[in-house]
């Protein structure tokens, strides 16, 4: 169940909207915007909105469109939704700039395939799933930033698990908004610190809750390096993307990725 | 004014206090919701650098002592003067300062020219001749809650205050406590929702008396009990809480309803040592206050009700109801209602769910904080008398009044009386129109 919270504060016109347990942890944001009514009716779409990406995109949902393609692809192509279709283009996209280290099979994305004629994904091997676990938050995150759009807001915080973050147009006493990156090992302690305006940041890394969750989709070994890599860009997706990558490319290949994208920023962090 | 070249410095307390509650030089909007503080800013204490408030205490018995004890710790302030007409309170608040000078009659100190402010101390049926005297003399005046013995007494200090351009403190050390300030400003700012209710509690097993040398002097030492001198509970513990419940409430209630008994302490005692009343407010939200002095499980206690959440004012704790914010986007909305701006440490690896986070305590003031178990009878530390009694020794320098103190104590020590006289005439009681002042909503 998705457990939501809402709060505005009148004196600094600021909406704060809370959901927790989406796409495997919670979600908030904060919006600057004249009145509680347009921020709930605004909190009302967002929400919606993620409820639904999480029927998209969440494999540990049975009912999600992934779970279905996870459960029927192998035993015979499954047609999918045209939204599904984009993303899983844009995955293949990403798995070239990447050198395929995102790999959202986590073992060899060239095998599965995407029939263009009737838009029907299949696996070639047995055993394989989709997992949207380092794309589906930035997904969500160009989402929610195109319905503030929309909705001509122009300053907002978007916060996704922390790992996702998205700081459109500035905090209401500053210039923008300015994130610090804690050390996951050692509470209170800031590594570094980036000023964010209408810039996503991804940040990838291991933490003591969590200590092994990224693969290398080569090997099939789970990253255990006590590390953290953020990236600032304007694309949330690209930031999400690339934060993953990085946490397991060697050298070479590192250099080849970034030469891919168009990032602001680039903080690996070796704890 | 007494000045001195040996103490340059200023009272570090005081600011620090006032630098905790995220005031910046100028930076006036700050103070918007605790408006009794713009008289004492760090600004206007390093004006009165080097000068020293000359204060005179009436009443040297426990409380007066542990003001004395604060107010060596003050360094614009001297205690000139000590008056009592019990001489063992005289003699160990003499031994505490020595130069000051001592009275067995107050009208007599009062005559002084040497004195800049006036602390009073005494059993409440003395607060409200002896603040009318000290006021008449031109004097600051500081004065220990409640506020006096009779609604008539109250609106007679309250129609002085309107006519004398001299400085009236009373003893609501919560207006000066760190912990209370900073939550009120979350509960205003929406933190736990609407306000829908309030539990005020204060709990003690004791028999509330101090031991008496011989019994000539029972109705002087322990002028708690009777009502010639006290109206019990209410003006003594309950006066502290209902003021914290119209600050929260930002309103003051229009009735009260309740009862009251001697349920343990069958001694002689006049006053009831179990109280349970319920307080109305006009918008349906009810307080209610409980307290009684044979059982102490549940202490001193004032919750807040909201919608989203509950306040523990005394713990300087809260809780939400259903989702917990995150920490640190609570602290970039708390920035953002303070105005400021500053770096946020919230990035990191995902966020995964926590189990049983269920009514997980937040706290109010990062830190150590001191917590009031409600047991002591004379005051506890850092509970904010002494940063209060610092900036009444400013006030008495600068001669500039603090706004509210005098209408939160008013109304508080209404409600006080009000209570007990439902209690004694078994009824509903209204605020009495006559009694009510231009103050906040009732």
């Amino acid at each position: 169940m998705n457990s939501s919270y809402c709060n505005y504060y009148e004196s600094s016109s600021l909406f704060h909207g809370s959901l927790l347990n989406i796409m495997g942890t919670r979600f908030d944001i904060l919006i600057v915007i004249e009145n509680k009514t347009m921020g709930e009716v605004l909190w009302n779409k967002i929400q919606s909105e993620l409820i639904r990406l999480n029927k998209l995109l969440n494999r540990f949902d049975i009912e999600s469109e992934v779970s279905q393609i996870n459960s029927n692809a192998y035993s015979s192509p499954f047609i999918i939704s045209p939204e599904m279709w984009e993303i899983l283009l844009s995955c293949r996209k990403y798995h070239k700039q990447t050198k395929g280290l995102f790999d959202i099979t986590l073992k060899d994305y060239n095998k599965v395939l995407l029939n263009d004629e009737n838009r029907s994904v299949s696996f070639v091997e047995k055993d394989f799933h989709i997992d949207f676990g380092g794309y589906a938050k930035g997904y969500a995150t160009e989402k929610i930033k195109d319905i503030l759009m929309e909705n001509n807001i122009e300053n907002s915080f978007i916060n996704f698990g922390n790992s996702s973050i998205y700081g459109l147009g500035r905090h209401p006493y500053g210039n923008c908004w300015s994130i610090g990156i804690e050390n996951p090992y050692k509470k209170g302690e800031m590594l570094g610190e980036y000023k964010l305006k209408d810039d996503g940041m991804s940040t990838s890394g291991n933490m003591p809750a969590n200590p092994k969750h990224i693969v290398n989709p080569f090997t099939g070994d789970y990253n255990e390096e006590k590390k953290l890599v953020s990236i600032v860009t304007k694309n949330a997706i690209d930031a999400e993307v690339v934060s993953t990558s990085l946490m397991i490319a060697q050298k070479e290949e590192k250099e080849e990725i970034v030469k891919n994208f168009n990032l602001s920023e680039i903080l690996i962090y070796k704890l | 004014m007494a000045t001195s070249n040996k103490n340059d410095q200023v009272d570090l307390g005081l600011r620090q206090f006032i630098k905790n509650l995220g005031y910046i030089a100028g930076g006036s909007v700050l103070l918007g919701s605790i408006p009794w503080l713009e008289s004492c800013t760090p600004e206007k204490l390093k004006e009165i650098k080097n000068q020293k408030a000359r204060i005179a205490l009436i009443g040297t018995g426990s409380r007066g002592v542990y003001h004395i004890c604060n107010l060596l710790k003050v360094p614009h302030a001297e205690i000139v003067a000590l008056c009592d007409n019990y001489p063992p309170n005289l003699k160990t608040a003499s031994e505490l300062c020595p130069k000051a000078k001592t009275y067995t009659d107050y009208k007599k100190m009062l005559e002084s020219k040497d004195i800049d402010g006036v602390i009073i101390c005494t059993p409440l049926n003395w607060h409200a001749p002896m603040v009318l005297d000290s006021l008449a003399a031109g004097k600051h005046t500081f004065c220990e809650k409640a506020m006096a013995l009779t609604m008539d007494e109250c609106k007679a200090i309250y129609n002085a205050y309107q006519k004398t351009n001299k400085v009236l403190y009373f003893g609501m050390q919560r207006l000066f406590d760190e912990k209370y300030i900073k939550a009120i400003q979350m509960i205003h700012s929406g933190l736990i929702g609407d306000v829908v209710g309030m539990r005020c509690h204060w709990f003690r097993n004791s028999d509330w008396r101090r031991p008496v040398p011989s019994p000539e002097l029972e109705r002087k030492i322990n002028w708690r009990l009777y009502k010639e001198s006290s109206a019990g509970l209410m003006t003594e513990l309950a006066a502290h809480q209902l003021e914290v419940s119209n600050w929260a409430l930002r309103r003051i209630p229009d009735s009260v309803i309740g009862m009251g008994d001697i349920v343990f302490w069958k001694d002689g005692r006049e006053v009831n040592d179990s109280i349970s009343l319920t307080y109305h407010y006009k918008n349906n939200v009810k307080t209610t206050y409980e307290t009684l002095i044979s059982n102490k499980f549940n202490g001193m206690g004032e919750q807040v009700l909201g919608h989203k959440g509950t306040m523990e004012l005394a713990k300087g704790e809260y809780y939400f109801e259903d989702v917990e914010p995150a920490p640190a986007i609570l602290q970039l909305i708390n920035q953002v209602e303070s105005k400021a701006f500053s770096t946020v440490p919230i990035a990191g690896p995902s966020w995964v769910p926590e189990l049983a986070t269920q009514h997980k305590p937040h706290y109010v003031v990062e830190g150590k904080i001191s917590i009031n178990p409600g047991v002591d009878m004379t005051g506890v530390d850092k509970d904010g008398s002494d940063i209060l009694i610092s900036a009444f020794c400013q006030a008495a320098i600068t001669g500039e009044k603090a706004k509210n103190i005098v209408e939160e104590c008013y109304c508080s020590t209404m409600l006080c009386l009000m209570g007990n006289q439902a209690v004694s005439e078994q009824k509903k009681i209204n605020f009495p129109e006559n009694y009510k002042i231009p103050y906040l909503n009732f």
